[in-house]
């Protein structure tokens, strides 16, 4: 049968009348608000430790491995998913949206006293560092996994956000391991969560065979109070990292809060120093307002915007021209003579800064490193 | 000139060779300036503007207007789809020696059909999982959602999810959706989150939560393959007692954002959309393996234990390269892995008519060879009987 004419045409097209229906189907999207219940978020060590409230009527997971630490959390604190070195982690809500995070990180091999620790803490709320004898006086006793350990309380101003702060913290070692139990926060919440905070310490067990963090012996820290974190690896190109060549004897570490890149280089008798690589939007708060926050890291008075020019120099970078500033004082952490060298290098909608800053004999010896390094940047 | 003229001469349009040679060159046009088009807008982006369109539209830079100015995918794929089908009806005839190139035909029209429904109906996610977690949803990592939680029952969320084509357009949402009204003031497609200095020009992004610490900065879109757009939005919520101020949301911000709210805690992500299952999946083990005494990869297995608590299913499924997981209407692909390797990354492709072009290359080729089969064997009995 051929169909030579739209008449008998009409008569075989309803056989056809289906095909509009695939137009029909395109754009069958999610609606655009949708609401569901769902069981709550268990986390990899949430699933190691508790396999049994994994969501309603689950199977048990017999075979699970053992869990990483055992505790009882306080009834207002709510578990949070862990990241990278946490053993275990919590947010406490307060009024008003404020917000405290509390921490428990294990660093293997990690030696030495509790000064560098609390001295950084207190840096990170605004106050002075203290002698080891005062650190004595600081130091209050508590109770960890059966344990005498030391409570150290630092409250006061986030010199980033200008709000009044407080650390809570608490270190024991064990086996080679230290850990690191942190409540961080607005200040009026901590200070109200703090006896929460010393029975969770004394409720925390050890199991035998407790999995532990990978690091190096000589791995510094790592804060585990950070409020945001960075993008993942398939993120935007807002995180990448250009290449460069790294001078010898630096050490790359885990850069923390919104650092490209983070260096450490040892000098003689434990003296260091270290490298920051940074970046922010725009002209990320402007040449002045940076170097005062440098000159205050060195318990140095601010600059005028007319003595700018005396304080830094020009440098010829292959992409363009940057800003060197060279600056000598006191760390107002430590107390400490230290010297810090920043380059600022203005792009296209972004500025970059790369930062040595530590103990003034190692900037010196690794000066010219770091203007090489500085040089060899590709974008 | 009659109702049936014009139908006709439609109908003599339609199913002309010559429509099916310009389709065909159109499309070798579309595909050659589609490709070029993916170096300044990216694979995404020059899918959607040149193939998954009716009309390619064009406008000088700076300007706001745009003109169409050439078929896109739709368009092409679409009319030489009704040519394929209006030729097949008009020159359709019953007989034997017609058969294969019938067959070969019906394979076209089934490939081109079964193209088109994969692309409006096929969702690609990751589930991305660390050794020892299940999971009961996959993610579209690149369109997220802003998840508004309510956290105040132990024993479930609700989660009020809102598209970010919403966020995009920078609507309201609720009462209704919420007991809230959660106001886009500003989004954007691709940002950068930075911390603010303490003597910084820039105001703080937000005036609550994580935002009060922190600027954002719109980007350009991303065209690299190799990275995506990381949307941000600073969303106000508005209670009838007052605003509870503006909260900065963006998947830099790791751990969701809490605020209580008449006797409620609420929590707000940006994340990646999410599609939940009636099922889940667990790593059990993943496995890298290398050759002996290199680092070239051998093998890269995930072990996984499936787990559905309606119909008591639970079984273990090893996932490796070209060895996926078909299940629940999804396929389960071995797609990367994390660099400790103590994390596996599936990529879940859903794509209900993932088997048309199978069954068009099938008929396809059966009907070629029967096509071919009846010529021979017609000729070579010809010639017996000559």
């Amino acid at each position: 049968m051929n169909l030579l004419s739209f008449s008998q045409w009409r008569l075989s097209c309803t056989r056809w009348a289906p095909f509009p229906l695939v137009a029909a189907l395109a754009g069958c999207d999610r609606g655009q608000v949708q609401e569901y219940r769902v069981a709550k978020e268990q986390t990899p060590a949430q699933a190691q430790a508790q396999p049994a409230t994994l969501p309603p009527g689950h199977p048990d997971l017999s075979g699970a491995p053992a869990p990483a630490l055992q505790y009882k959390r306080p009834a207002d604190w709510q578990e949070a998913p862990l990241s990278q070195m946490r053993a275990a982690s919590f947010r406490v809500a307060g009024k008003d949206g404020k917000q405290a995070d509390v921490s428990a990180i294990p660093l293997p091999g990690l030696k030495g006293s509790d000064l560098d620790n609390v001295n950084r803490w207190r840096g990170q709320v605004g106050l002075p560092g203290v002698s080891e004898a005062e650190l004595a006086t600081l130091a209050q006793p508590v109770e960890i996994a059966g344990q005498s350990a030391s409570l150290y309380e630092q409250a006061g101003t986030n010199p980033a956000s200008g709000e009044k702060s407080c650390i809570l913290a608490a270190i024991t070692r064990r086996d080679g391991t230290a850990w690191f139990f942190k409540m961080t926060g607005d200040d009026a919440l901590v200070t109200g969560q703090k006896p929460a905070f010393i029975e969770f310490l004394k409720s925390v067990s050890f199991p035998a065979g407790v999995a532990q963090a990978q690091l190096p012996p000589s791995h510094p820290p790592i804060d585990g109070g950070s409020m945001m974190a960075q993008a993942g690896t398939a993120a935007s190109s807002g995180q990448l990292k250009p290449s460069w060549d790294v001078p010898s004897g630096w050490k790359e570490i885990p850069g923390g809060q919104f650092l490209v890149a983070k260096f450490v280089v040892a000098g003689a008798d434990s003296a260091q120093a270290a490298v920051n690589v940074s970046k922010s939007p725009g002209d990320g708060g402007g040449l002045l307002a940076n170097l005062n926050r440098w000159r205050n890291q060195l318990s140095l008075g601010p600059l005028a915007e007319a003595d700018l020019n005396k304080e830094t120099q020009p440098l010829d970078l292959p992409g363009g021209k940057a800003s060197v500033a060279d600056i000598s004082g006191q760390d107002a952490r430590n107390g400490q003579k230290a010297r810090l060298l920043a380059v600022v290098i203005p792009r296209s909608g972004e500025t970059w800064f790369y930062k040595l800053m530590g103990d003034a004999q190692v900037v010196e010896q690794e000066r010219d490193a770091f203007l090489r390094f500085v040089q060899s940047v590709k974008y | 000139m009659s109702l049936d003229y014009l139908l006709d001469r439609l109908i003599s349009f339609f199913t002309s060779l010559r429509l099916t040679v310009v389709c065909l060159a159109l499309a070798l046009v579309l595909v050659f300036w589609g490709t070029i088009a993916q170096v300044d807008l990216g694979l995404y982006k020059a899918q959607n503007e040149y193939f998954r369109s009716f009309l390619i539209y064009w406008g000088p830079k700076g300007a706001s207007w745009r003109i169409p100015v050439f078929p896109g995918g739709y368009f092409i794929g679409g009319v030489l789809l009704i040519n394929l089908i209006a030729s097949q009806i008009r020159r359709f005839s019953f007989a034997a020696s017609k058969i294969g190139l019938w067959m070969v035909h019906v394979g076209l029209i089934l490939l081109l059909l079964g193209q088109l429904l994969t692309d409006l109906l096929s969702r690609e996610s990751t589930l991305h999982l660390r050794e020892g977690e299940a999971r009961n949803y996959s993610e579209v990592e690149r369109e997220a959602e802003l998840a508004v939680i309510d956290t105040t029952d132990p024993d479930a969320d609700k989660v009020v999810a809102i598209s970010q084509g919403v966020l995009a357009a920078q609507k309201s949402v609720g009462p209704g959706d919420l007991p809230f009204t959660a106001r886009v003031k500003r989004f954007f497609a691709n940002s950068q989150v930075a911390d603010r200095p303490a003597d910084a020009a820039l105001p703080p992004a937000a005036t609550q939560g994580t935002g009060r610490r922190a600027i954002v900065n719109e980007l350009p879109h991303v065209t690299d393959m190799d990275h995506r757009d990381v949307p941000s939005a600073v969303v106000e919520l508005e209670t009838p007692q007052g605003s509870l101020g503006t909260w900065l949301v963006s998947e830099y911000i790791d751990d969701p954002q809490t605020f209580t709210w008449n006797n409620r805690t609420y929590a707000l992500a940006l994340r990646p959309l999410r599609n939940y299952k009636p099922y889940s999946i667990q790593l059990l083990k993943f496995r890298h393996d290398v050759y002996p005494g290199t680092d070239i990869p051998k093998n890269f297995s995930s072990r996984i234990l499936l787990q559905r608590p309606q119909t008591r299913e639970k079984r273990e499924v090893l996932i490796y390269m070209n060895n996926p997981l078909r299940y629940g209407g999804e396929t389960y692909y071995q797609s990367g892995f994390d660099p400790d390797n103590r994390g596996t990354i599936l990529q879940v492709v859903h794509n209900p008519s993932w088997l048309t072009p199978y069954l068009s290359c099938v008929l396809v080729g059966v009907g070629l060879v029967v096509q071919f089969a009846t010529h021979l064997l017609g000729f070579a009995f010809k010639r017996r009987t000559a």
